[in-house]
């Protein structure tokens, strides 16, 4: 029988181990982890980047690109993008009643040098000829007969001079000249290719800013026209300027409402969800409710009863339209949320401890259904920029002359088909920004989502 | 662990196949409602609007009406849309030829003179039952319009007959009227005061006849249907369909069977939006169709023919005179008349040809004395004066007390042409006067509604022609003119309206209107700003198509169609 043999050394704690338990990577809360997660993924973190670029463009934008947006600019409508602009200096426009010397030449000639103000044309009387038409085109006119836009009829055989004023711009113009009889019979039909050039006077120029007093130029001297890199809109007025004042109403609907909606849905929801049995009953079918009401509608009763005049922005009961109705969506996700929150085991736990309503509240139910509130609000944004974008467009948003990019996109439709851009930027403009805040919206749910926290 | 994820993987590929066919169900699912619906449509839709624009064949021409008429009952009727379809099957004693020339129609001779006329119906004048046009008719047709009861907003244009207004006004009885039907082919009118231009008034709308048993058989809903309306022009409608189409055919007791050329005009479509029809029209779907600045490159490209016609309307900006309203300051109007320049306005912004630059409330084709009135009395308007128009403000704001004049409104129509000249307007007194100006958009009957009550401060307003004489403008300001929106009320113009209404002599009457045209600009009545010219383009096969600026428009009535 052996006897056992106990040493003190026995009766010493066992070693422990400090490597056991140095941790192999440091600490991570749940917004680093987060965080980490949103910067390895490139398309949100683009995403990010494209609307922290957009804030720029609209909030800091304007400081450097100082464009009155409602400026209008007759001599520059529908421009194209960097589209060419120099102009030549002539003297004011003085109106030509026709009867200086005849140039000479034969047949449809000038009688002045065209310019962008006026083509003076001149032609020797048809012999018979009681009236006169003359045509204008933008091709040249072949054996069709096609001769393009009628610019007047003149009647009298003593009518031999025209002057057009009509919309001109620097381009070749095909004009064309039909000499009728009395009984309306063709007697005489003349064409002639005319290369217009872009004039301003030294007065404009100087009221556009682009010289300093008319004595700075001479006639003849070519200036440059104001620089419009996205060019410019109907009314000449510029485009990136446009744009600019343009975000500002599209994104201040789009961040403004789904903050303050997501935000009632929150403590809404919340409320139900934590309270639960009849109390949360009887809100959830409130919330029912609301979701039944027409939107449309009561935007057009909000103006109303904010007694928004004729004329005046209806971008205030856009606001409270869309606050007012668009919240039971989130209170009814963070209602679910917080009901299945309600049932784990370590509220039960907290509870005993003697946690109070507030701290389980604001300790463990909130934080916890944070991820579902940030989605849901990403997501929020770039419908509320369409809901704006779409109001705009058939006119209940914004009034005259500011721009919104909805309204935009409604001017430049009637255009598309001859000066797209007027279209193709605003709409640019919108879809980009819904696509960068559903893309980040996507990347934030991924990042947020607690049961990937242990995914590499 | 490795069978745990083989049935993993059998599950999801089973979830996948089912969602597979779930997917392809849905899509083949829709793909036949889609069809379904297409094939429904095309049998509830405009069954004649298959064929091509002009069909030789069937002596058929596809055309569109802007809208649906709004007043087939020529009594009541005011706007050019139902004016334009009566002129095709209805005909007054005399009409406008495809010269825009008076030429006779139901009367085959007639005398006016100073105090009356006396108009001769031709004996071969039938309504399309058979039965003859009779004096009666007139008499009839223009008793109801005149009736207080059926209370016709152009019943002023009769007032000419001598008890026209007291009867309208419910002073008379209707029998009073000066028109007499003395046997069945002679009417017999007796003028209030003398006039000059009776001829022209008897070719509008309001003067056509109405047979009155056919009118009391109908019960009150004359002209609300096809069969309830009685034709005698060159065409009947053999079809309406309220809202989508209306067709029109030759009218068999027409009295002169050489004038209707056509078989059929079909109005198949019916739409305002120029857009639209002029899809339609390069689908080959209708003859015509109207361009709006934006289409006229589109059009020059694909080589079309394109016309342009003065359609007689003056369009200026109209300001409200009422009492209380700072535009009722003569200053301010001042101001904002040396602040604007038409020419800019239809040069570079409105862009249409055929637009002239508004210079006076008379267009120019209006007749004068011996030429055209505008070359005898130049309307010297005002050309932009920026110097004197902030002088002009700086009165205006000492006589209104104002610091700074608070925000007028424009009142505006809801359409492409109006909105952009609305935006160039607010622009251009903001940027000359610092003037802020709010738009307040509004469909036409809105529009028209808040013009009556004097809802605005400017209101973009126009006026086309209803007779070929000046005083179809010139008595617009009169003060007891309903039409006056901004109630503009100066007894200065008012005696030259009552000297232009009663006088015989051309030269004092041309003198009038040469009064009311100078203290129209002196005063800054109105500003115009453009006289309207229609660009469109026709289908080379059709021709014979009359535009005008008074009477029927556009005209089909004499037009054919070429192989």
């Amino acid at each position: 029988m052996a006897e056992l043999q106990l040493t003190r050394a026995d009766f010493e704690p066992l070693h422990t181990d400090q490597e056991i338990h140095s941790l192999s990577r440091p600490s991570l809360s749940y917004w680093q982890d987060a965080w980490i997660r949103l910067k390895a993924n490139t398309r949100a973190l683009f995403s990010l980047y494209l609307v922290i670029a957009l804030l720029a463009f609209t909030l800091v934008g304007p400081l450097f690109w100082t464009v009155d947006p409602a400026a209008q600019d007759v001599d520059q409508i529908s421009l194209p993008p960097f589209a060419d602009r120099d102009a030549r200096i002539v003297s004011p426009y003085e109106p030509w009643n026709g009867s200086s010397v005849l140039p000479v030449g034969e047949g449809l000639r000038l009688a002045d040098t065209p310019t962008s103000e006026a083509v003076r044309l001149v032609w020797d009387p048809v012999a018979g000829a009681t009236s006169y038409s003359v045509y204008r085109s933008r091709y040249p006119t072949g054996d069709d007969r096609a001769l393009g836009l009628p610019l007047i009829d003149l009647y009298g055989s003593a009518s031999t001079t025209f002057e057009d004023r009509l919309d001109l711009s620097p381009r070749t113009y095909y004009y064309s000249l039909l000499a009728y009889d009395g009984a309306g019979n063709e007697l005489d039909f003349q064409t002639l290719t005319v290369e217009v050039n872009r004039v301003i006077t030294a007065e404009s120029a100087v009221e556009r800013g682009l010289i300093a007093a008319p004595d700075d130029v001479q006639i003849g001297d070519v200036i440059f026209m104001p620089l419009h890199p996205l060019g410019t809109d109907y009314l000449g007025r510029d485009m990136l300027a446009r744009l600019m004042h343009g975000a500002r109403v599209s994104l201040f609907i789009g961040i403004a409402a789904p903050f303050l909606y997501v935000l009632f849905g929150v403590v809404y929801g919340s409320t139900a969800g934590f309270i639960g049995g009849q109390t949360d009953q009887l809100l959830m079918r409130f919330a029912d409710f609301v979701v039944a009401l027409p939107f449309l509608l009561f935007m057009i009763l909000f103006k109303i009863a904010f007694g928004i005049g004729p004329g005046e922005s209806g971008i205030f009961p856009m606001l409270v339209a869309l606050v007012l109705l668009s919240w039971p969506a989130t209170s009814r996700l963070v209602r679910g949320q917080i009901l299945q929150i309600r049932q784990e085991g370590y509220i039960n736990a907290s509870r005993l401890l003697g946690a109070a309503n507030g701290y389980l509240v604001l300790r463990h139910m909130i934080p916890n259904t944070m991820g579902v509130i940030l989605v849901t609000l990403t997501f929020a944004v770039p419908s509320a920029i369409f809901t704006e974008a779409f109001l705009s467009f058939i006119g209940m948003g914004v009034a005259p002359p500011t721009p919104s990019w909805g309204s935009m996109c409604n001017e430049g439709i009637k255009t598309m088909l001859t000066t797209p851009h007027e279209l193709i930027f605003p709409a640019l403009f919108i879809s980009i920004t819904v696509l960068a805040f559903n893309l980040l919206g996507d990347g934030l749910r991924d990042a947020l989502d607690a049961r990937m926290r242990s995914v590499e | 662990m490795s069978t745990v994820i083989t049935s993993d993987d059998s599950f999801t590929s089973a979830a996948g196949r089912q969602l597979l066919i779930f997917a392809a169900l849905a899509i083949s699912g829709i793909t036949l409602l889609m069809l379904g619906l297409s094939w429904a449509s095309s049998r509830t839709g405009a069954a004649s609007g298959s064929n091509n624009a002009v069909d030789p064949v069937t002596n058929t021409l596809t055309v569109f009406l802007r809208e649906e008429p709004p007043q087939l009952d020529s009594s009541k009727a005011t706007d050019t849309v139902s004016g334009s379809v009566l002129g095709h099957v209805v005909e007054g004693l005399l009409r406008y030829d495809e010269h825009n020339q008076i030429a006779p129609g139901v009367a085959e001779s007639w005398d006016i003179r100073a105090d009356g006329a006396t108009f001769r119906l031709r004996e071969n004048a039938r309504w399309s039952d058979g039965r003859p046009v009779t004096a009666d008719d007139f008499v009839f047709a223009w008793q109801t319009a005149l009736d207080p009861a059926n209370a016709s907003e152009y019943a002023f244009i009769l007032y000419p007959v001598k008890n026209g207004e007291a009867i309208n006004a419910g002073e008379l009885p209707l029998e009073e009227l000066g028109a007499v039907a003395v046997d069945d082919r002679t009417l017999e009118v007796t003028f209030e005061r003398p006039l000059a231009y009776f001829d022209k008034l008897v070719t509008f709308s309001t003067y056509y006849p109405i047979r009155r048993d056919f009118y009391q058989s109908v019960k009150g809903a004359f002209g609300a249907d096809a069969n309830r309306i009685l034709y005698n022009g060159p065409f009947v409608i053999s079809r309406w369909v309220h809202g989508a189409s209306l067709k029109m055919d030759r009218n068999p007791y027409y009295w002169n069977p050489d004038r209707a050329k056509l078989q059929t005009i079909d109005f198949a479509y019916i739409t305002s939006d120029a857009n639209a029809s002029l899809n339609l029209f390069k689908d080959d779907k209708i003859a015509y169709t109207t361009l709006l600045a934006e289409n006229l490159d589109d059009a020059m490209q694909q080589r079309w023919h394109i016309h342009r016609f003065m359609d007689g309307g003056v369009f200026y900006i109209e300001f409200n005179h009422r009492p209380g309203r700072l535009t009722g300051n003569h200053h301010l109007r001042k101001a904002m008349q040396l602040a604007t320049e038409s020419a800019e306005l239809v040069y570079k912004v409105t862009k249409l040809p055929g637009y002239l630059p508004g210079e006076s409330l008379f267009p120019v084709w209006l007749k004068g004395v011996h030429g055209f009135f505008r070359e005898e009395y130049p309307a010297n308007y005002p050309h932009m004066d920026l110097e004197q128009a902030r002088r002009h403000l700086e009165k205006a704001k000492q006589e209104l007390g104002l610091k700074v004049i608070p925000p007028l409104v424009l009142l505006s129509g809801d359409n492409p042409v109006s909105n952009i000249q609305a935006e160039y307007y607010q622009q251009i007194f903001r940027k000359h006067l610092g003037l802020d100006l709010k738009i307040d958009k509004q469909i036409f009957k809105q529009r028209l509604a808040k013009m009556l009550s004097g809802d605005f401060d400017l209101v973009l307003a126009g006026w086309g022609p209803d007779y070929d004489d000046p005083l179809t403008f010139g008595d617009l300001f009169a003060s007891w003119n309903l039409n006056n929106r901004g109630r503009y009320d100066n007894p200065e113009l008012d005696r030259w309206v009552r000297v232009a209404q009663d006088e015989q002599d051309v030269q004092k009457r041309m003198d009038a209107f040469g009064e009311i045209q100078r203290i129209l600009i002196e005063d800054a009545v109105i500003l115009p700003g453009y006289e309207r010219g229609v660009t469109y383009v026709t289908n080379p096969q059709m021709k014979g198509m009359v535009r005008r600026a008074v009477g029927p428009d556009p005209d089909f009535s004499n037009a054919w169609i070429v192989d």
